[in-house]
């Protein structure tokens, strides 16, 4: 009993980090109505940030979030200016080829910069246990958890409280009527970006105290955000939320008592049955599954 | 006294905070044309919605034919008589007019040489074989509007949900293409319109049925129903834009 | 209905008949087949986006193949020609796994769930050990002869997989001007209107899923003998076989009839030599040129290069004939550049609703 709990534990921690991707990857389709299929490897870029600065210039991996976060900001900012924008009134076939080239190329760019081999950043402080009530939690994964969870509810915060909140909300509800009253859409789609490409690479930090960097990694993680993304419902951010930490949970308890080979397969076919038991997905039943395609 | 061919008793659909139908009943029998008119946001389109299939009621019912439909499929629907045009005209791409008849019409029969035919025999009934190898994409406006219905038609319904098909024509093509519509009424279709252009409404329909705010505010003759203050009142009060 | 350009399906097919006479190198011959299993794939990826859907699952019907040939064969002693034949039909049952729950789901969120799917067999690929092999792989033994598929030189392989092409291809116009290929291309335009009309659209999907898979397998099935061994990171390469399928389909432009053949033609051999030139410390080199030329292509070329072709062709036919509309003869579809970003337009309008 005290395994499952630690284990459960463990994926919880984890799901805060998958929450804080979901979040980011709902945000983007929310506002800029495009499925960011780089989005795992904006993780992974900043995964691959961070271990560079620890392993060239011994930047504690949680210091660097001051660096990683505003560059990958600035990245989220060029992508949409120079890749997405323009593709703004196009098919959305021609825009799943936009963001999957972008994730080709980002992954055989990680290849040829820091070669295919594991890179991991062995923090010490991350990596000792912290003991509480008879269960055992890494720092790295606690501090992964706590940080994830404070910007994911940082967010909520700024959609919900925030005038640049509410107008992102307003692109999201209707685009058109927002650009008709006269709101600067394209800079709000700027800022959409932004938030949600640096909340991927802040994640990617959060993560490699404990998870090594490699190029397909980002494969990965946008398998787990859309899984989240659509079980939870697209557009409800607190349903990325709570999708977010139970896939973290399914999948580190997969990982633990059937095989850690297949924590993807067992995120995969979890996702298949809870499709076609309840096509709306899990939180779904908002009109805005009809987007998705489930009735 | 005859079985209406199509009974909607009360139905009633909801989206988020909005109660797009708030409980509309009619009756339309044989051979009958309703118009169905009313501001911006009244809910028609809505209601179309429902009774082709898109959506399901909330609550109420739906009876076709003698059959309770409020549960099926957009295509089991119109296989069994309930066709349907739509707002924004989209004739399928990459193919002539004669090929986008003949998609229904494959739909009951593979043979793609025999639909092929048949194509050509409806579009000729509807006066416009020559567009019959014309590219959707030369077509204009009007043109794609009476292809449209003569997708439709195709389907060998019942009844045809006409939904706007003046929109976005002028005076002179709306009187070209209004004849189309008796001329399926003819063919021993029941009809459903909604228009916007109220005085093209008058002259083919047989009643009128004006939605507002998702509910039934006036019904019947048309003369008698446009000059119902409540009607006036609720045009009045609204925007006019489309 | 239109005619079938009979020219451009003899010529070709004639060249390609007569090409490995003249062909004495053993590579250029190996660059052939390589050419002609891609075009196949791409064929076969091509005919789902007939109903305008994009799969990137592909890999998964290659690799399911690949391997059913090469257990039955190595592990079960089954001659690979009925391996073949089983490649079709299990990589064909693959594709329910995607279909039932998952073609519900529109555009975007399809095509990536097929593309968690291909990783997902490739890590069950691994683990099932006892069927699989795990990642060490199954190598087909190399006894020759006709009946095992198995030769010295290449000129036979070619020839096989020239059969398989030409065959996918035939396959490919026949649904293109079927019953199932009109209500494809109307799916691609309209669900909602075609469902209005009485076609049933899930099933409809389904069906170009499952041949387009079935295809895809017999390719994977004949690679696997072609190259003698399988492995899951390269059978189930998503970069390989789904994406580059896709990549050729865009480049010659997706749903024509012509495009995928195109495409592949001039992309294999622009790979494989990309390939060969970044390998080693630029490794990774050639997948980023992949992966920007698709970002810029899309941005330039939606239609692809059948589309410019086309576009080219017509200016010139009006200038010969005053106004009527000339069409390249190899273009079985109608559609111009102008029209279909008009009809994506609104296409990406309704999706922003």
């Amino acid at each position: 009993m005290d395994y499952l709990l630690q284990t459960v534990v463990a994926g919880l921690m984890l799901g805060g980090v998958y929450a804080l991707v979901a979040v980011g990857l709902n945000l983007i389709f929310g506002v800029v109505k495009i499925i960011n299929f780089a989005h795992g490897e904006l993780v992974m870029a900043g995964m691959y940030l961070t271990w560079w600065l620890w392993s060239a210039w011994h930047m504690n991996p949680y210091v660097s979030l001051v660096i990683v976060t505003p560059v990958m900001f600035l990245a989220g900012i060029a992508i949409q200016k120079f890749i997405l924008s323009p593709m703004q009134n196009s098919s959305p076939t021609m825009k799943i080829f936009v963001t999957l080239g972008l994730s080709v190329f980002l992954q055989n760019l990680a290849l040829w910069m820091f070669g295919g081999q594991f890179r991991a950043v062995s923090f010490g402080w991350a990596e000792q246990n912290l003991r509480v009530l008879g269960i055992s939690v890494t720092y790295g994964r606690l501090t992964a958890f706590v940080v994830a969870l404070a910007l994911v509810l940082a967010l909520f915060y700024l959609m919900k409280r925030t005038l640049v909140g509410k107008v992102l909300n307003a692109l999201v509800e209707d685009r058109e009527t927002a650009g008709l009253i006269g709101i600067p859409v394209k800079k709000y789609y700027l800022a959409a970006m932004g938030i949600g490409i640096s909340l991927a690479g802040v994640a990617g930090t959060l993560i490699i105290p404990f998870q090594a960097a490699y190029p397909l990694v980002g494969a990965h993680f946008t398998l787990l955000a859309f899984v989240v993304v659509v079980l939870g419902g697209l557009g409800n951010m607190a349903g990325s939320l709570i999708g977010g930490l139970i896939l973290g949970i399914v999948e580190t308890l997969a990982g633990t008592y059937i095989d850690p080979a297949l924590q993807q397969v067992a995120v995969f076919a979890v996702f298949i049955i809870v499709l076609i038991l309840r096509p709306q997905g899990i939180f779904g039943g908002s009109a805005r599954n009809a987007e998705v395609g489930l009735k | 006294m005859e079985t209406p061919l199509l009974s909607v008793d009360n139905v009633t659909k909801r989206f988020g905070g909005i109660q797009a139908v708030g409980g509309v009943s009619l009756e339309l029998g044989h051979q009958e044309i309703i118009g169905i008119i009313g501001p911006n946001g009244a809910g028609k389109t809505s209601f179309f919605n429902l009774l082709s299939g898109m959506f399901i009621p909330d609550s109420g019912k739906v009876i076709f034919d003698g059959k309770d439909i409020t549960g099926t499929d957009p295509a089991s629907r119109a296989r069994m008589g309930v066709g349907r045009t739509f707002q924004i005209v989209r004739p399928f791409k990459g193919m002539n007019v004669a090929e986008n008849v003949m998609v229904p019409l494959l739909v009951n029969d593979s043979s793609v040489s025999k639909a092929h035919r048949k194509a050509l025999d409806l579009l000729g009934e509807l006066g416009i074989s020559h567009l019959a190898e014309t590219p959707t994409e030369a077509l204009t406006l009007a043109q794609r509007k009476r292809v449209e219905v003569a997708r439709a038609l195709a389907t060998e319904p019942k009844l045809l949900l006409l939904d706007e098909v003046l929109a976005g024509l002028n005076s002179r093509e709306a009187v070209d293409v209004l004849p189309f519509v008796t001329t399926v009424r003819d063919r021993g279709v029941s009809i459903l319109m909604i228009e916007h252009i109220v005085s093209a409404v008058m002259e083919v329909s047989d009643r009128m049925l004006v939605l507002d705010h998702g509910k039934v505010l006036a019904e019947g003759d048309p003369q008698i129903v446009i000059k119902d203050p409540k009607v006036i009142e609720a045009y009045l009060g609204s925007d006019e834009e489309e | 209905m239109k005619k079938l350009s009979l020219p451009w399906i003899i010529i070709p097919t004639a060249v390609a008949l007569v090409l490995p006479l003249f062909m004495r190198d053993q590579y250029f011959l190996h660059i052939s087949v390589l050419i002609l299993i891609y075009t196949g794939v791409t064929v076969a990826w091509n005919i789902m986006s007939f109903g305008g859907v994009l799969s990137l699952g592909h890999a998964a019907f290659f690799g399911i193949g690949a391997y059913t040939v090469s257990i039955l064969y190595v592990d079960y002693g089954v001659n690979p020609w009925l391996g073949i034949l089983a490649a079709i039909i299990f990589a064909a049952i693959g594709s329910l796994v995607l279909a039932i729950p998952l073609l519900r789901l529109r555009g975007p969120f399809f095509t990536l769930a097929t593309l968690a799917y291909v990783e997902v067999l490739r890590l069950l690929a691994i683990w099932a050990v006892p069927v699989t092999h795990g990642s060490v792989g199954i190598t087909t033994p190399p006894t020759q002869g006709l009946a095992y598929i198995s030769f010295e030189s290449r000129q036979p392989y070619y020839y096989i997989a020239l059969g398989f092409t030409l065959a996918a291809i035939a396959i490919s116009i026949w649904i293109y001007r079927s019953k199932l290929g009109f209500h494809l291309r109307a799916v691609a335009t309209d669900e909602d209107a075609v469902r209005a009309l009485g076609v049933r659209t899930s099933r409809v999907k389904l069906g170009s899923l499952l041949i387009s898979a079935g295809m895809t397998g017999a390719f994977g099935a004949f690679a696997a003998l072609y190259f003698f061994v399988v492995e899951p990171d390269t059978q189930f390469s998503a970069t390989l076989y789904s994406i580059q399928p896709a990549l050729n389909g865009i480049i010659g432009g997706m749903g024509t009839l012509a495009g995928p053949i195109v495409g592949a033609i001039i992309m294999t051999p622009l790979g494989e030599w990309l390939r060969v030139t970044f390998s080693g410390a630029s490794q990774g080199v050639n997948f980023m040129i992949y992966g920007a030329v698709l970002i810029v292509i899309v941005r330039l070329m939606p239609g692809g290069l059948v589309e410019g072709f086309r576009a080219i062709a017509r200016r010139v036919g009006r200038g010969a004939h005053g106004g009527s509309r000339a069409k390249r003869p190899a273009s079985r579809t109608h559609g111009e550049p102008e029209d279909s970003t008009q009809a994506e337009n609104a296409d990406a309008t309704k999706e922003g609703k």
